[in-house]
Formats: structure tokens, C-alpha cells, sequence
């Protein structure tokens, strides 16, 4: 079987109602909310909602739904809701609050969020995102999260990522952490009440329908292996996203696409799921045995500059090199923004030069980040003030002291824009599916703005889902769905059989090694810069590479016991299904946006071209049964507000 | 779930309560070492201290009451403590190790629960042999500017501690309440919230001076009477041949 | 990188506990890795090792981990005696085979504590410690009803000092290396954050007091101040935090507002 062209493959239009409001932007959301159906407030504690994740999306729409009175049952794959990946966010979180006075705005914030995405999001998302973004702030402070402040006990911002406004407020190197702690706290403080039941421990492996809506989930007790049921009004999905389809990359070991995957097998449609982000300052490799890349924040950028040796191939120590020698090639490309452009550009140029041989370090895939010239301005303690944990953090890893020897830094794969579709309600194409945090695909495009996922999980989280869920419930009558249905039962057998031929497989390679393989190919192929005939190869590779899983993978011990093996073995079987997706995706977008770089498609320069004539859309894939020829719906994006321009940083 | 309330049960209660006694118990040790010093003197210094704090009459039954209360809190805390502590690791580590830099982990915290029982052993023999001491006409003796007849304390000392058991024993026993209080005293602070950051290395570094001088100052005693040829002048019966 | 500083690749003799799920004991077993990078992680070691008992039939050692840079809390071992390994103020997914030297034998085991019974292997069950949160780790407020932001400020200080308490990852450590396994340090740090914070200052004494309560019911040790969880937590978080809950205990007792 050939890799379909997508000439080959199934495309509907006007399939899709993202069922955003019209009107003046500025006050849809106030509109829609009012149009939105209300539960009556007596009747929220007959409705039960199932949220499965508890990271900054998860816990704080579980939190929030359980505070409006509704029952919630959370399930969380780690021990404790406070560990979801979220945690490790490290940089910040934006606001249009322009504490600084220096011109931000919701407009600004709309704006920048709709460009750095390369126009490829929906508009009204994005504005209603820029819009939630002071409240998420008031709402955090109001937890206790201890937002870095001013020496006048105001809170302090900072400039992040390719902003040119200081809009970003932080807690350390360790926002993500705090953020979470503070939506923890209000989860943990319904568990106490009773109105939010916890089930950690647990990785959701199906999704129930009954008559076409989602009603409930069965999960795997990942201590003693039992396959469970549970049954609910509706079901909201916040497991993040999987870049772990990589294998390496900046997510966690647990972070997994299983419970996506299985959704969009149950008929929720995948959208864009070649956006993924490759951010520029993670640790390069080292090793094979490596099991992830570690992200420093990109605040690095802000006083670090990137460079290489202008002489290929030249293994001088980098002080050695004087500056006539040195190529700081983003400085020089984009005078404008030099080394704060957006991540995706920062990413690709980094690759360009390593590709052209002024890579640095031992594997030739690094380039320099230097802290020598800040040193000199600022004094090292200004420097250690900023920096000071995350350079620890490289120290420890790299055994190289920053403050001495420039950082050496590469892309890795960190977060995934695409993601389940979902209208402006924040559902899928399942009605009671609802999709939130970095599990959808709704608000960032092509390209995620620097500390904007925190953003868009607690909006979500907070502010969207809360409201939105209710217009669904409204229709629905409460409790009706128990789990003897035999919906449910079709659905355990399906997961128990899935969970047994894993067992009984007993090959002579594992898991890990078929998901390195993988990794390989598609950062290779389907990371910062593709091409037709790489992804048309990679796609039959994908497919030896998962039909060598079912034949030859070993799975050890048992399904009704703790089996971390097992567990791994499941998501990696699923990873080799969205892969292809992915890189089918990657090759029916005949055209370069954002992250998304088409080598076919690129200027002289090697800058993205866009095609928004024919792909102003977002492509939204069903599953058909056949992982070669998923069906492509298109929702067509109109841009109203913000008029379509090529991006540009120089 | 019950509205919580303040519990000296609670294992923040216990300590308070360890703490201060500790605390009560530190001010008690100065004070009984200040008395021992009296001996350096010579024997009517030491009668008169005794006899002083004789005259104080029903005052005195008081602070004693006050004083074993203070005590019998102290290793009761303790103790409780202690078990509790035992229960919550029911397995023990194969290969147990401190992580030093921060920690204040030493041989002293380590041993407090035995070095406190040895010293609650103790105590019951001290308060016998001094306290609770022979006071037959032979034990009487008199004091200069004093009428009438006091407790010979120096001869019961003197008796005790020239005998090298006794001697060896007490020296053994103030090396272990060294151990105690290099632990305990800074630990009694912390035990009350009343450390901070500045003061707490202060206090932890203190520790070691005080348990050295509370120690050497109470060994010298059994050492000196033992050693000394004329224990009846005070250090002044060193020098005489 | 670690290429350019290695020194060759390593063995390793490790001495690992093995306790099957459900059973009431278990023992060190013997194992033997090697082509070790300095560079790798310890937990990309163990990785290793269990990729090699996978391909022989064996069941690979149960670990747990997930952020894998430090921050989630979820690893954490007992590496030769120390909570976290032998390397002050990192976790264990953070600590690099360079700090063990060529040919070592290194012994892991589980945290240990009545209130973290060991589920398998080297994975224990610390729920314990979100049932203290549940008591009173937040402060109570519904997501629409928080005042703006910058109403009230808050000294830089006293932010900052918050922020060193926020920092605990509840990873347990303090627990593992406290000889009481006390769990004093983790609950210090969530009532000092609070008791800082403005915000928390409406259920400060409910706070204290509820979490106490409920750290003492779930069979923590007493805190004797060996000062041994400062030493192990890998954020540093100072003993400072225990004196902190101490006093904010007795503030609760007399009811101080």
C-alpha cells in the first residue's frame, strides 16, 4: 500500500460548526454566554461530569465544575493530581493586564496570539483567550501562587518569547509549579467537600457512547490492573499533548496520547496533528540512553545570545573563537528581534545551521548560547539572579558551568498545537466530549506563543468549560446512562482484549525500542522541516515500524498486577497510529505555516511560505477504520479582525 | 470532619511541651550546676547553699512538686514521642546514611531517648543518694554565723564521691547529659517556634559550647572530691600539702 | 558534552529491593549494568536494566517517575542510604551516574514509612500526603469571585519567602530521611506559605490545625529536629518551616486572628 496522496483521500467541507458567534469580536463571548443554555443551580448536583487529567486544564475544570455544584469524578495517571506535566512549565504565563503601561492590551495580546500562530487558529478563540487572560491572573493571585513582585508589592511582569510587551508574570523557574499547586489546592479543597471524587492511579483507555454521546470512560487501575467503568452525564478529556510521539522529548514519562487516540477511534475528529512545537533552548542529546530532553526556559533568550562559528566543522572551544568569528546568525537574520523571534523560527534556524555543518559540541547538533556578553553588562549576580536555578539545572545535567562556557542548546519537540477538534464550546465532534488544555487543538494555530499554554489550560480550566458544559447538560437528561449498559461492556471487552494481546505477543524487542526508532524517524522527517517524498517515506516506515511491533514486541508480567511494561507497550502501539496521521497531515498541508515548514514552500532565505488561498483551514481527520486514508474535513478560518500578512521578525 | 483544635496530643503538642520543659529544665541545670560550683569553695559554702535553700520551707516542696512535674512531662513527652516515632518506620532501611550539609543529624539526636532514660535512672539514684540522703545526728554539722545545727551535704558528697564506683559513674552519667544537651538544648528552641533563620545556627553552634560547659562543670565535681586531699577547703585544699 | 568530559562507559553492581505487589516483605536483589554514560541519569540506568530483564523474560523493576527534570516529585529511591542519592538539593531523576564511581555497588530502595506502604518494588503510596492538602493546603476561593490582582501588595520579602516554601515538590523525601519519618518539613512548607500570603490568612488557624491533625492520624513520625529532611529536600527547603508551623500552632491554640 502507497502512501495516499491528497488528491487520494476523502475531504468534506462545511461539515464543521465551530458554532463561533459573530458580531463585533469584542463581545462575542459576553453574547454567546448569555445565549448559552443555563442548569438550573438545584439541578447541578443530579449531573455527573467525568474529567479525566489533572494538570492546570483538568484540575481546574474539575475544581471549578464541582465548585458551580455539579459532581465530578477525576482521574489523574500519576499518584497525585499535583504531578501532571503542567508542573514543569517553567518561564510564565501571559496576561494583557499592561501593568508595565507599555501598550498592552486585549487587542495586543489577540493580535500577537493570531500572528505568532501564523494565522491558522480561529479568531474567536483566540480573542476570547486574550480576554480570560486578567481574570486567570486576579483568580491565581487570589490562591496564594506568589507571582514575582516588584519592590513595591506589585506584581512583576516580564518580556517572553518573541513579545514586545512585558506581559508575562512568572514565580522563579517554576510557574508551571505553582500554577498547579494553586489549581491542586482548589481540586483537593472540593475532594474534601465530596463534590470532586479523585481516582488517581488510573489511565483511561476507551471512551463509552451511547446514542452517539459520550457517557462514559473505562480505565486500567495501573495498581492492580482492574479494568474499571464509570459512568457520567459527560466527559471532559484534558491529558495534554504527545510529543512523546518522538520519543524524545520535553514531555514526561507518563505524558501519553492514549486517551486521545482512543477517543478519536471512537469518532472524534484529530485536528492538525502535525502542529507540534520544537522549542529552540533544550539540552542537546547526549547519549542513546537518554529518555528525554530537558527544556530551559526560553527566558534564556532574553539576555543569552546564539551563535555559531562562522568556519564550518571548527572544534576550537568556544573561547578560543573571537567575535569576527562568530556567527550570531539570529541577530544578524532578524535584526528587528534577533535572538527573541518566536520559537519555530528560532527552532528552524538552529537546525539550518547544524544541518550545514556549524553545529557545535560532540554531536554537531548544538549551537552556542552565550551568557559572556550579560556577564559583562549586568555582573554575574544579576545574571544568577535571573538564571541562576536553571543554570544550576544545565550545570548538573551537562557537568559545564554556564557562567564559564557558553550553553550549548538544540529544538527539541515540546508541545503540540494540534490536538482534538473542538468548537467554541470547547467540544468535539462526540456531543459530551469535551476537549480542554493542550488535548485540543483550539487556540494557538500553527505556532504557540511563549507562556501561553499555561494560559489557554486555565482558561479552559476556569472560565470557558464551566459555562460551556452547561449548554450541553441543559439538553441532556441527568443520570439517565448507568454503567451496566452494555455500551460499557462492549467497550471493557474491547480494552481487555487489547490489554491481552499485548501479553500474549512475547517477541524478542521491546516497546522502547520500536518508540526510539520512531522517534528518530519522525523528528528526522516530520520534525521542524519536512518534505514530500520524506514523508511519503516515512509513512511506510511508520507502518513496518508498527507491524514489527505486533509481531516481535515483549510485554513481561501480568495485566492484574502494577505493569509498567505493559502500560508502555499500549501507548506506544497507539503512537504508531497517530504517527501516521501525523505525517499524513504533514503532507496533505501542501504549504509552510508556523511550526509546520514544507521545505517545497520556503524562500530564498528559508523563511515559511504560507498557501492561505487553499489552506486557511484547520484539517480536521476521521477515523476510518483504515489508518491510511483518514477522512479530511476542513473548517475554513476567516479572518476578520486580524488581516492576513506574512510574518515577519526582521 | 469535626472542627480540629489545638492538641498537646498532637505531635506538635508533644514537642511544645518537650520544648519547654526542656527550656524550664536548662534554666534548672545552670542553676543546680551554679549550687555544685559552691564546693570549689569549701565545705561551709556548699552546707550553706544546702542550708539556704532548706529555709525555704513549704516554698521549696513547691518548686521540688514544680520541678519532678517539669521532669515527668519532659520524658513523658519524650517517650511518647519516641514510640510514635518507632511505629511510623515499621521497616527499617538495609543501608541507612545523613546526607550532611544541612542537616543537624549527630550521634546526640541519634541517642536522646537513650541518653534521656540513662539520665531518668539517674536521676532516682542522685535524688537518693543526695536528696533523700542519711540525715542521722552524724550527718548534722554546723555553719559559721548560722545557730543551731545544718545537713552535713559536703560529708554525704565527700563519702560519695570518694569512692572511685560512685566517681566513674557520675562522670560516665554528665558525658551522657553532654550528649543530651548538645541536642537538646538548641532542639528545646526549635521545639517552641522560638529559632529563626539568624538565630538558629546561633542556638545549634551554642549548643555544643553548653553542653561542654554543663558537663566538664559537673563532672569536675565528683573528679575534684575524689582527687583532692582536703575536699573540706575547696579548691584552696589543692594547693595545701 | 558528557562525550567530551567521559571517561568511558561504566559498570555498575546494584543491590535493588524487590517486593512483589500485595506482599508483606520483600529483599535486596542482585543486578549488574553496564555501558553506562556518566552522563546518564540515574533513572536512564535503571532504564536500562530493565530494558535487559525485559529481553530475558524477566520482570523489569518497578520505578516510578514522569517530568524526569526535577520538578514533578513523582521519583524518588533511596540510593545507598540517602533519600535522592548522595548529591544534596536534587531529585533522583536529576542525579548523573558520574557521581558514582566505575564499579561501585549501589543499593536502592523504596522510601520507607508506615504512612508510605510500599505498592511494589520501589514504588510506594504517598496519598497520605494529598490527604494533608485536603485539609486545608489552599486558600478557598472559587474561580470568578478573586478581587483584582494588584489590590493588595505584597512585600517583595514576603513574597519571596513565601516562594521558597512553594517550592516543595512533595516528593516525600523529608519523610524517607527523617529517622522518625516524619512527614513535618512537606506540611511546615504548605502552612508557611499561607501563613505568609495575605490570602491565607482567613483559615490560618483552621489551616494549622486541620493539617496537623491530619498528618498525625496517617502515622507520620514526630519531628525530633535532626534537621536530616533540610539535608534531603531536594528544593532546600529549611527546617525553618517546622519552627513556622510550630508557632502557627499555638497562635491557632489561643485563637489569635
Amino acid at each position: 500500500m502507497n502512501a495516499p496522496a491528497i488528491g487520494q483521500l476523502e475531504v468534506v467541507d462545511g461539515s464543521l460548526d465551530a458554532k463561533a458567534p459573530g458580531g463585533d469580536i469584542r463581545t462575542r463571548w459576553d453574547r454567546h454566554r448569555f445565549e448559552m443554555k443555563l442548569v438550573n443551580p438545584a439541578n447541578k448536583r443530579k449531573y455527573t461530569v467525568i474529567v479525566v487529567g489533572t494538570g492546570l486544564a483538568g484540575g481546574s475544570a474539575a475544581a471549578s465544575l464541582a465548585e458551580l455544584g455539579y459532581n465530578v469524578l477525576n482521574f489523574c495517571i500519576h499518584d497525585s493530581p499535583r504531578r501532571a506535566h503542567s508542573v514543569a512549565a517553567q518561564g510564565g504565563i501571559n496576561a494583557a493586564k499592561n501593568y508595565p503601561n507599555d501598550g498592552d492590551s486585549v487587542w495586543r495580546l489577540f493580535y500577537d496570539t493570531i500572528k505568532g500562530g501564523d494565522f491558522r487558529a480561529r479568531e474567536s478563540n483566540v480573542y476570547r483567550l486574550a480576554q480570560l487572560s486578567v481574570n486567570i491572573i486576579d483568580q491565581c493571585v487570589a490562591q496564594g501562587v506568589p507571582f514575582a513582585r516588584e519592590y513595591g508589592g506589585l506584581l512583576a511582569n516580564r518580556s517572553f518569547g518573541g513579545a514586545q510587551v512585558s506581559r508575562t508574570f512568572y514565580a522563579r523557574g517554576q510557574t508551571g509549579q505553582q500554577l498547579l499547586l494553586g489549581c491542586y489546592g482548589s481540586l483537593m479543597r472540593q475532594v474534601e467537600q465530596g463534590r470532586v471524587k479523585l481516582f488517581p492511579r488510573r489511565e483511561m483507555l476507551d471512551l463509552v457512547l451511547v446514542d452517539g454521546h459520550a457517557r462514559g470512560i473505562i480505565c486500567r487501575n495501573l495498581v492492580d490492573g482492574k479494568i474499571e467503568r464509570y459512568a457520567a452525564d459527560a466527559v471532559v478529556v484534558a491529558t495534554g499533548g504527545y510529543s512523546t510521539v518522538y520519543y524524545l522529548s520535553t514531555n514526561a514519562v507518563q505524558s501519553n496520547a492514549t486517551a486521545i487516540w482512543r477517543c478519536h477511534k471512537r469518532g472524534a475528529l484529530y485536528a492538525n496533528p502535525s502542529f507540534m512545537q520544537i522549542h529552540p533552548t533544550c539540552i542537546p542529546q547526549m547519549g542513546e540512553g537518554q529518555s528525554k530532553l530537558t527544556l530551559m526556559s526560553e527566558s534564556l533568550r532574553n539576555d543569552g545570545r546564539i551563535w555559531v562559528p562562522k568556519q564550518k566543522g571548527d572544534k576550537r572551544a568556544p573561547k578560543d573563537i573571537p567575535d569576527s568569528e562568530r556567527d550570531y546568525f539570529l541577530e544578524r537574520r532578524y535584526p528587528a528581534f534577533g535572538n527573541l523571534v518566536p520559537r519555530d523560527v528560532a527552532s528552524r534556524a538552529a537546525k539550518q545551521m547544524c544541518d550545514q555543518g556549524y553545529g557545535v559540541g560532540a554531536t554537531g547538533r548544538a549551537v552556542y548560547l552565550d551568557f559572556a556578553e550579560a556577564i559583562g553588562r549586568l555582573g554575574e549576580s544579576v545574571v544568577r539572579d535571573r538564571y541562576g536555578n536553571l543554570f544550576d539545572m544545565y550545570h548538573e545535567i551537562t557537568d559545564e558551568n554556564p557562567y564559564q562556557v557558553p550553553m550549548q542548546i538544540y529544538p527539541a519537540p515540546h508541545y503540540t498545537m494540534g490536538g482534538l477538534w473542538v468548537d467554541y464550546n470547547l467540544m468535539s465532534t462526540i456531543p459530551g466530549l469535551h476537549v480542554i488544555g493542550e488535548a485540543n487543538f483550539s487556540d494557538h494555530g500553527a505556532n504557540r506563543l511563549g507562556a501561553s499554554a499555561l494560559m489557554q489550560g486555565l482558561a479552559d480550566g476556569y472560565f470557558v468549560l464551566p459555562y460551556t458544559i452547561g449548554n450541553y447538560l441543559a439538553g441532556v437528561a441527568p443520570g439517565k446512562v448507568k454503567d451496566d449498559h452494555p455500551a460499557f461492556a462492549d467497550a471493557e471487552a474491547n480494552v481487555n482484549a487489547g490489554v491481552r494481546k499485548l501479553l500474549s505477543l512475547k517477541g524478542k524487542t521491546t516497546a522502547r525500542e520500536l518508540h526510539w526508532k520512531l522517534g528518530r524517524l519522525m523528528f528526522d522527517h516530520v520534525g521542524m522541516a519536512r518534505n514530500a517524498k520524506g514523508l511519503t517515506e516515512t509513512i511506510e516506515k511508520i507502518r513496518a515500524l508498527r507491524a514489527e511491533f505486533w509481531e516481535n514486541v515483549q510485554v513481561e508480567g501480568s495485566a492484574d498486577d502494577l505493569n509498567q511494561a505493559l502500560e508502555y507497550a499500549g501507548r506506544v502501539a497507539d503512537y504508531f497510529e497517530l504517527a501516521e496521521l501525523i505525517a499524513i497531515d504533514a503532507l496533505a498541508r501542501d504549504e509552510s505555516c508556523g511550526c509546520h515548514l514544507r521545505e517545497e514552500h520556503q524562500t530564498e532565505e528559508g523563511e515559511a511560505v504560507r498557501d492561505d488561498a487553499n489552506y486557511a483551514y484547520v484539517a480536521a481527520w476521521e477515523h476510518t477504520g483504515d489508518f491510511g486514508k483518514p477522512r479530511l474535513h476542513r473548517e475554513k478560518l476567516d479572518f476578520e479582525n486580524v488581516h492576513l500578512a506574512t510574518r515577519n521578525y526582521k | 470532619m469535626s472542627t480540629p483544635r489545638f492538641q498537646l496530643r498532637s505531635s506538635i503538642g508533644k514537642k511544645l511541651l518537650n520544648g519547654l520543659t526542656g527550656v524550664l529544665l536548662l534554666l534548672f541545670i545552670v542553676a543546680h550546676l551554679a549550687g555544685n560550683l559552691t564546693i570549689f569553695v569549701g565545705k561551709d559554702a556548699l552546707n550553706a547553699y544546702a542550708a539556704t535553700t532548706h529555709s525555704l520551707g513549704p516554698l521549696l516542696i513547691v518548686i521540688e512538686l514544680g520541678l519532678a512535674a517539669v521532669f515527668l512531662v519532659h520524658a513523658g513527652s519524650a517517650i511518647s514521642v519516641w514510640r510514635d516515632n518507632q511505629a511510623a518506620r515499621d521497616t527499617r532501611y538495609m543501608v541507612s546514611k545523613s546526607k550532611g550539609a544541612a542537616s543537624k543529624q549527630t550521634v546526640a539526636s541519634r541517642t536522646m531517648i537513650i541518653t534521656g532514660l540513662v539520665l531518668l535512672a539517674f536521676l532516682i539514684l542522685h535524688l537518693w543518694q543526695f536528696r533523700f540522703g542519711p540525715t542521722t545526728p552524724a550527718y548534722q554539722t554546723t555553719l559559721p554565723g548560722h545557730a543551731g545545727e545544718v545537713w552535713n551535704l559536703h560529708l554525704i558528697v565527700v563519702e560519695t564521691f570518694k569512692n572511685p564506683i560512685w566517681t566513674a559513674l557520675y562522670v560516665v552519667v554528665m558525658i551522657l547529659l553532654g550528649f543530651h544537651l548538645r541536642h537538646g538544648f538548641w532542639s528545646a528552641f526549635q521545639s517552641i517556634g522560638a529559632l529563626n533563620p539568624k538565630l538558629r545556627p546561633i542556638a545549634f553552634s551554642a549548643g555544643v559550647v553548653f553542653a561542654i560547659v554543663i558537663a566538664v562543670g559537673f563532672l569536675l565535681l565528683p573528679i575534684f572530691v575524689y582527687l583532692a586531699p582536703d575536699p573540706n577547703a575547696g579548691v584552696l585544699g589543692l594547693v595545701k600539702p | 558534552m558528557s562525550a567530551q568530559n567521559g571517561t568511558g562507559l561504566r559498570s555498575y553492581k546494584l543491590k535493588v529491593w524487590r517486593q512483589p505487589r500485595g506482599a508483606a516483605g520483600g529483599k535486596l536483589v542482585d543486578y549488574e549494568v553496564s555501558g553506562i554514560d556518566p552522563g546518564m541519569s540515574f533513572l536512564e540506568m535503571v532504564d536500562q536494566l530493565n530494558e535487559s530483564l525485559l529481553k530475558r523474560g524477566e520482570e523489569p523493576v518497578a520505578i516510578e517517575s514522569d517530568c524526569r527534570e526535577g520538578i514533578c516529585g513523582t521519583c524518588g529511591v533511596v540510593i545507598d542510604g540517602m533519600a535522592h542519592g548522595p548529591i544534596p538539593n536534587i531529585t533522583t531523576c536529576s542525579l548523573r551516574m558520574r557521581s558514582f564511581p566505575n564499579g561501585a555497588t549501589i543499593t536502592v530502595e523504596p522510601f520507607r514509612a508506615k504512612a508510605f506502604p510500599i505498592i511494589k518494588d520501589l514504588i510506594v503510596d504517598r496519598s497520605a500526603m494529598d490527604r494533608i492538602q485536603r485539609r486545608g493546603g489552599y486558600v478557598s476561593v472559587n474561580a470568578g469571585s478573586a478581587p483584582e490582582a494588584n489590590a493588595t501588595p505584597i512585600a517583595r520579602d514576603v513574597q519571596e519567602s513565601a516562594m521558597d516554601s512553594a517550592a516543595c515538590i512533595q516528593c516525600g523525601a523529608c519523610v524517607a530521611a527523617c529517622p522518625n519519618a516524619a512527614a513535618h518539613l512537606f506540611v511546615g512548607a504548605r502552612v508557611r506559605q499561607f501563613a505568609l500570603l495575605p490570602q491565607g490568612h482567613p483559615e490560618r488557624n483552621e489551616r494549622v490545625l486541620a493539617m496537623v491533625e491530619q498528618m498525625d492520624a496517617e502515622g507520620f513520625g514526630d519531628c525530633s529536629n535532626h534537621g536530616e529532611c533540610e539535608a534531603a529536600c531536594p528544593k532546600s527547603i529549611s527546617i525553618e518551616n517546622i519552627a513556622t508551623m510550630r508557632r502557627e500552632y499555638m497562635r491557632a491554640a489561643v485563637g489569635k486572628r
